[in-house]
């Protein structure tokens, strides 16, 4: 009799196991938490090269660089594009000018970033890289879950980044990439293993204006608050750069033209009589 | 002893449901399959109201200020100008244009979020925030607004086949679309969508869109329909300001020529003022 009781309750149990288990398409308890609002730690700044460091160009585009830090100077732009308001691209993106948002789906992982068409997609399928890809300034993204602790939880994100169009720099210095744009940028994002709210994201350049494979560690701090606030960016929105015939200007206050360097002269007007 | 037999039990069975209803955290077979990209129908070229042609024949119930303000843009373009259209220089277009399918749209539904990713122009996303709150007092306007959505389940299926959604703190200027049809300078706008699946195509995505708005008379609804692509094979990057060749200055548009040179839009039309630079005429 006890026994019929048993295996009744057992037979309970069971049913009611699979009546309450979902259909779990996607069981996100599988990978890290990386919601919410991600953001430059206090302090720092969405450039590149840390105070210190140095970048390692080849000869070439030290030389652009140069030319690129005195034109700057002077009220130029030199090789840094966002003042017309391109996407910084790859893997300048990852500098988070603006906050990031991290959206996890199985089959791809989505970063927002509300800056300049910063928003990337990381391709999580297994795919293999299509034949033929249209450049982009984002790249296009392969990644791969990994779990590293046998924890049987993904902790690790590697991604691979290829078919960037440019041009494109690391961040306002203008510190260029190669004109070729064959860049790969490859990454590994991962958590703090000390602080949950704490993203690193080990990037990895690979490109013809460096003498060798390009390492830095980006740091992002999560906002605490459940329900952040999202700002919008609009870089066209108050843009006072205007570039005519490879040059670039003002527009001042009233909406007129100004020159952006000493000297500047006027643009050509020989198509209006 | 039975008695202590059967809490046993009940205590596994309660244990051993709770172990495996567990991981929940998001149950996606409850809403609609809204995956693979959603492109516009409607013709060539995006507008509002699809079932009308662009232009004046929009009809849009505009007030006798806005009506008058429409046609002049209208004239502006004709003669070569851009009117009232804003997004000629880049700027975004917001709602609720931004649902006009310039580009492919992809929804990714999360419990809390529904984000929409429209890779146009600046328009890069939609946040639709599901997860219960209401409007913040204080929310900074954007040109993309700020939306709350509610699921709902209107045929008593279990699943979630609607998704309403309500959209508020607007940035301007905002236009309908490409030929300057403006929304009120106030920004004061309030846009309410029905978006759901066809009943009997579920490849097939409506959008009841009603804009109430200060230019207008009443309220405007028009649906969009968006036929889905499954399986696109890459996402298209558009970058509005890569070789734009328009440009913006003193209030007047001028384009810029293959060449460089800053060209004139209209017959007749005058050079931007150079008082800024030393020893130039006007």
């Amino acid at each position: 009799m006890r026994y019929r009781g048993w295996i009744a309750m057992m037979t309970l149990a069971v049913g009611l196991g699979m009546l309450t288990a979902p259909v779990r398409a996607f069981d996100e308890s599988q990978y890290p938490d990386w919601k919410g609002k991600w953001q430059r730690p206090d302090g720092e700044r969405p450039v590149w090269v840390r105070a210190g460091d140095k970048a390692p160009l080849t000869p070439e585009y030290q030389a652009i660089f140069d030319w690129n830090v005195a034109d700057q100077k002077a009220g130029g732009m030199g090789t840094e594009p966002s003042w017309m308001c391109l996407p910084p691209g790859m893997p300048r993106s990852m500098n988070v000018f603006e906050p990031m948002e991290i959206v996890i789906t199985p089959a791809t992982t989505f970063v927002l970033l509300s800056h300049i068409h910063d928003n990337r997609r990381i391709y999580t399928d297994g795919r293999d890289w299509p034949s033929e890809i249209e450049p982009s300034f984002a790249g296009y993204s392969i990644g791969r879950w990994i779990d590293t602790e046998g924890a049987g939880r993904y902790d690790t994100l590697e991604i691979e980044t290829r078919d960037m169009k440019g041009p494109r720099a690391y961040d306002t210095s203008g510190l260029p990439l190669h004109s070729d744009n064959k860049t790969i940028v490859k990454e590994r994002l991962y958590l703090d293993k000390n602080d949950p709210n704490l993203l690193l994201d080990e990037i990895t350049t690979f490109d013809d204006a460096l003498t060798r494979p390009w390492t830095v560690i980006k740091r992002y701090a999560r906002d605490p608050n459940p329900r952040p606030i999202w700002q919008e960016a609009v870089c066209t929105e108050n843009n006072p750069h205007i570039r005519i015939q490879n040059d670039n200007y003002y527009l001042g206050a009233d909406g007129l033209l100004m020159p952006a360097k000493k000297g500047q002269k006027p643009p050509d007007l020989r198509y209006f009589k | 002893m039975q008695f202590r037999n059967s809490v046993g039990a009940l205590t596994v069975a309660a244990v051993l449901v709770a172990t495996t209803g567990l991981v929940q955290a998001f149950d996606d077979a409850k809403y609609p399959d809204l995956s693979g990209a959603w492109d516009r129908t409607g013709g060539a070229a995006p507008r509002f109201d699809n079932s009308k042609p662009r232009g004046l024949p929009q009809q849009a119930p505009l007030t006798p200020e806005y009506q008058k303000l429409y046609e002049a843009s209208l004239a502006d373009q004709a003669a070569g100008g851009q009117g009232d259209h804003t997004v000629y220089r880049c700027l975004a277009w917001g709602m609720p244009a931004m649902m006009n399918g310039y580009a492919s749209i992809q929804i990714i539904v999360r419990p809390e979020i529904t984000y929409m990713l429209i890779d146009d122009g600046n328009d890069s996303f939609r946040r639709i925030f599901t997860d219960g709150r209401s409007f913040p007092e204080d929310a900074e306007p954007a040109f993309t607004g700020y939306s709350i959505g509610k699921w709902l389940d209107t045929t008593g299926s279990g699943r979630f086949d609607t998704l309403e959604v309500e959209t508020r703190d607007f940035n301007g200027p905002r236009v309908y679309d490409n030929t300057g049809l403006m929304l009120h300078p106030d920004n004061q706008s309030v846009i309410k969508e029905r978006i759901y699946l066809d009943k009997k195509d579920p490849n097939s995505l409506h959008d009841e869109i009603t804009v109430e708005d200060h230019a207008l008379t009443r309220p405007w609804t028009v649906m969009k329909i968006y036929n889905r692509n499954p399986e696109p094979t890459q996402w298209r990057e558009d970058v509005c300001v890569e070789n734009n060749p328009h440009v913006g200055i003193g209030g007047d548009t001028y384009m810029l020529s293959a060449d460089g040179y800053l060209m004139p839009v209209k017959k007749g039309q005058k050079p931007p003022d150079l008082r800024y630079f030393n020893g130039t005429n006007k």
